[in-house]
């Protein structure tokens, strides 16, 4: 009998307990900005005491003259870290963000702008149309998602023609005559051009350039239902791919490690010329070999190719509590004087317009090809369903490229499962 | 009958009042021991009140308000909660337990114990559980906090579009193992990933083992010379780290020109091999690849033993006049696997999951039509893909769930059925 009225009062005193769980509901209300009902002149609000930049590693250097100009303009201290781009810094805001000891501006690059705002990570950003009309069209394109802008671009790659001078006089102007030169050239291990086709991000040139896309541009906005890698000219596009394998392209660069063995074989000066990043120069150029470099030659249909485009942008995080001060900040860091600053000391070729003709970059055999064939470049899509694109259509063009499945039966496999990923794991919003 | 045994109700005075941690101990006039419970009590309340307060709330609810609360967190303050609280609990059942023993002690009219006999007994009976504590406690945060984490996540939507801050995560039930059965690209991929994640743990593990056996009993033949550079260049494999092995690998079966196409093979006279791009044989690499890495391990570990059974046995058997084959399945056999099966064991889970050579020899491919993952990729691997690429958590954590399931009911089961783990003399 004890025993049962202990038992019933400790587990009443158990649920008391859990009833009073749980934040106070009055204290705890999220603060609306009372900071901001105290703005100052031209409607800012009070200068914070600093701002924290996330910046790529070994791209400090760039930063530091920018940073130091704005403190001495604003008097606003600017502190940056190196982070790493590409993973570090988004998984790294997750967890500082909401602990408070987050940045105010990251930088990512834009195909991750739409999981970013999907996670309430990054925060929309506005800035006066003077300032947009700096940028080239696309790369702003690229910072925009669901027709709001979400940064301003400071960087832009997109793969471009690379050749060895010694083993080729000078840039084909067509793939046809890049296809007659190979046919002459490709013998034992020494090959004409090598690309890796079989990955998405540098078959995309070829496919959407013969008339595929990803997703369809409705103005702006990508509608992820409507997949255009299946239609008539990706089929055409991806044929295209396919006929290299077969006659030119060696086996060896399918796959995984394909890339580190195409750059192993071009280092040692078997190759006359490849596709690749702006990335890929320097390690060339350590490897002493000799390089020119081209915007892509064009299709056999006259289009030119439309690679991917690739744009690092800077970012105000959502848990920034000074975002028109960040933004600010990175209206700086991107106006003509940094981006050329930047371009000088990184050899990151801005998205400025201004700066495209500007003799700085126009004298820079590899610049200027990147900024041009840019102009034909297709920013990635950065909405979130394009995480579902990559490993089908990789497999499609892995089995192409083996001649295991013919292009129109490999890529709609691929589109449907596509499809399917997107519908399991985007359900519309 | 039962009650007369008592001259008193002290037991049930002291039970009750130690409702309040340390008030039955101070009715029974133990008044240390009642100080120490009662202060624990009161610290433990003012230390721990808001985190049981917030992390209570916030596993049940996962928060209410976007924005305010961040689900994640707040499942794992729950979890510490949780945690805190079983300790909690269990110190205060030992209060009541205590508060009850020695009340009826004195109902049976016996003399409780002083301060100095209870630190006498705590020390003689109570010394290991001491000194385990300290490691205990840290094991639970360490190791089943991760685990219970995992468990958790398993049940709620958290993925791309249900993250916090913009979004809140809820507790979904078992939809995850549901849409694990019933989507057919789930279903289709998990069935195949699951059937090679078998087919590989058993292919390469029995391989690297048998090879591991035979080439420590081929070595450790009494006539032979030089056995101890053998040894070493055997050990060698494991010397290197793993993960530059399987790179060089990586490279060395390139089908158009790694070495084992353009030179091995071709001075045979063999056509290449697809390593890469055929499903097969990049089945066949892989087991081959593991089994070079994974011998020495065995090697060394049954050279040990062979070395510690004595030639008595030997002697004897051949005075019985038993063969060589029979000597070697009657009394070397048995002796080895009696020793090393339970790491034998631990090797099959090893490879299970063994994520690195499966990452780094063709990660995890070639590709292969109609599912999301590739043909040789095994559930971890799987695994790393959906967090990573699709940012589906809560299903990589139902498909965690699943494996560690398999996991842990092969090696429970292996573990009771290997004698070694009974018996405590090897003969």
């Amino acid at each position: 009998m004890k025993k049962a009225v202990s038992i019933f009062s400790s587990l009443a005193l158990m649920a008391g307990v859990l009833a009073g769980c749980g934040p106070d509901k009055d204290t705890t209300e999220p603060k609306t900005n009372e900071k901001n009902t105290t703005t100052t002149e031209n409607g800012m609000p009070p200068k914070p005491e600093k701002l924290v930049v996330w910046e790529d590693v070994k791209r400090g250097v760039a930063l530091e003259p920018a940073i130091k100009a704005f403190e001495q303009k604003y008097g606003i201290k600017v502190e940056y870290k190196e982070v790493e781009m590409a993973t570090k810094q988004r998984d790294q805001l997750r967890l500082d963000g909401p602990a408070g000891t987050g940045p105010d501006v990251i930088t990512v690059p834009h195909d991750q702008i739409g999981q970013l705002v999907t996670e309430g990570l990054i925060r929309e950003i506005t800035v006066d149309q003077s300032v947009l009309d700096t940028f080239t069209e696309s790369s702003l394109k690229a910072e925009t998602y669901n027709g709001k802008l979400y940064g301003l671009p400071k960087a832009v790659e997109t793969p471009v023609f690379i050749y060895n001078k010694k083993l080729m006089d000078k840039a084909p102007a067509t793939m046809d005559e890049l296809y007659q030169f190979s046919k002459e050239f490709t013998k034992g291990d020494k090959y004409g051009f090598l690309a890796l086709w079989d990955n998405f991000y540098f078959a995309h040139g070829i496919i959407a350039g013969m008339g595929g896309y990803v997703f369809k541009d409705n103005n702006g906005t990508l509608d992820p239902k409507d997949i255009g890698l299946n239609n008539d000219g990706a089929v055409q596009g991806t044929e295209y791919i396919q006929k290299w394998y077969k006659e030119l392209f060696p086996k060896g660069i399918i796959g995984e490690n394909g890339g580190s063995t195409m750059d192993g074989l071009f280092n040692e000066g078997k190759v006359a010329s490849v596709m690749n990043g702006p990335w890929a120069f320097q390690g060339m150029r350590d490897a002493g070999i000799d390089i020119g470099v081209a915007p892509m030659p064009t299709l056999p249909n006259g289009e030119h190719v439309k690679t991917f485009m690739g744009v690092k942008g800077w970012h105000v995080s959502a848990f920034s509590k000074n975002p028109e001060w960040a933004t600010k900040l990175i209206e700086f860091l991107t106006n003509e004087e940094n981006a050329k600053k930047r371009f000088e000391l990184t050899r990151e070729i801005p998205p400025v317009k201004s700066l495209i003709n500007d003799p700085l970059i126009a004298n820079d055999e590899g610049a200027k090809a990147v900024a041009v064939q840019s102009q034909y470049a297709v920013p990635m899509p950065n909405i979130p369903e394009m995480a579902e694109v990559w490993g089908p259509m990789a497999t499609a063009l892995q089995l192409v490229a083996n001649q295991k499945t013919e292009p129109k039966k490999a890529l709609d496999e691929a589109v449907k499962t596509i499809k399917t990923n997107i519908e399991t794991n985007h359900p519309s919003k | 009958m039962e009650t007369s045994m008592y001259r008193s109700s002290h037991r049930k005075i002291a039970l009750c009042l130690s409702i309040v941690p340390g008030l039955g101990q101070l009715y029974n006039r133990q008044y240390v021991k009642g100080a120490f419970f009662l202060i624990l009590a009161i610290s433990y309340y003012i230390v721990f009140a808001d985190l049981l307060d917030i992390g209570l709330w916030g596993i049940v609810t996962l928060g209410e308000v976007i924005g305010r609360d961040h689900s994640i967190f707040l499942l794992v303050e729950g979890i510490l909660a949780v945690i805190i609280l079983v300790f909690g609990l269990g110190v205060y059942a030992f209060n009541l337990y205590d508060a009850y023993k020695n009340g009826q002690q004195r109902d049976l009219g016996l003399n409780i114990s002083s301060l100095r006999e209870q630190y006498h007994v705590l020390i003689d009976s109570g010394f290991p559980y001491l000194m385990i504590s300290p490691g205990f406690i840290l094991l639970v945060f360490v190791v089943v906090f991760p685990i219970i984490f995992v468990v958790l996540l398993a049940f709620t939507n958290y993925d791309l579009y249900h993250s916090p801050p913009a979004k809140l995560v809820d507790w979904v039930g078992f939809q995850n193992f549901i849409d694990l059965v019933k989507l057919d690209l789930w279903r289709k991929t998990f069935v195949n990933v699951l059937a090679w994640t078998i087919v590989w743990t058993f292919g390469a593990t029995t391989l690297q083992i048998a090879l591991g056996i035979f080439l420590a009993i081929i070595v450790n033949q009494k006539d032979l010379k030089g056995k101890a550079i053998i040894r070493t260049i055997f050990i060698l494999p494991w010397a290197v780290p793993a993960f530059v092995s399987i790179l060089i690998f990586s490279g060395m079966f390139n089908e158009s020109f790694g070495v084992i196409n353009k030179t091995i093979l071709a001075s045979l006279g063999i056509d290449p091999i697809d390593w890469m791009t055929d499903p097969f044989w990049t089945k066949v690499a892989l087991i081959l690849i593991q089994s070079w890495l994974g011998f020495p391990f065995i090697f060394a570990m049954t050279t040990g033993v062979l070395q510690a059974i004595p030639d008595e046995l030997y002697e004897a058997a051949i005075v019985d006049g038993a063969t060589a084959w029979q000597k070697f399945t009657k009394i070397t056999l048995p002796l080895v696997l009696y020793a090393v099966a339970p790491i034998l064991i631990t090797q099959y889970t090893f490879n299970f999951n063994n994520f690195n050579i499966i990452y780094l020899f063709n990660g995890g491919g070639p590709a292969v039509s109609g599912q999301n993952a590739g043909a040789t990729d095994i559930l971890i691997s799987w695994i790393y893909r959906l967090t990573m690429t699709s940012a589906q958590y809560s299903k990589a954590a139902a498909i965690t769930l699943l494996l560690s399931l398999v996991v842990v009911s092969v090696a429970l089961w292996q573990f009771r059925k290997t004698k070694s783990f009974k018996e405590e003399d090897m003969m």
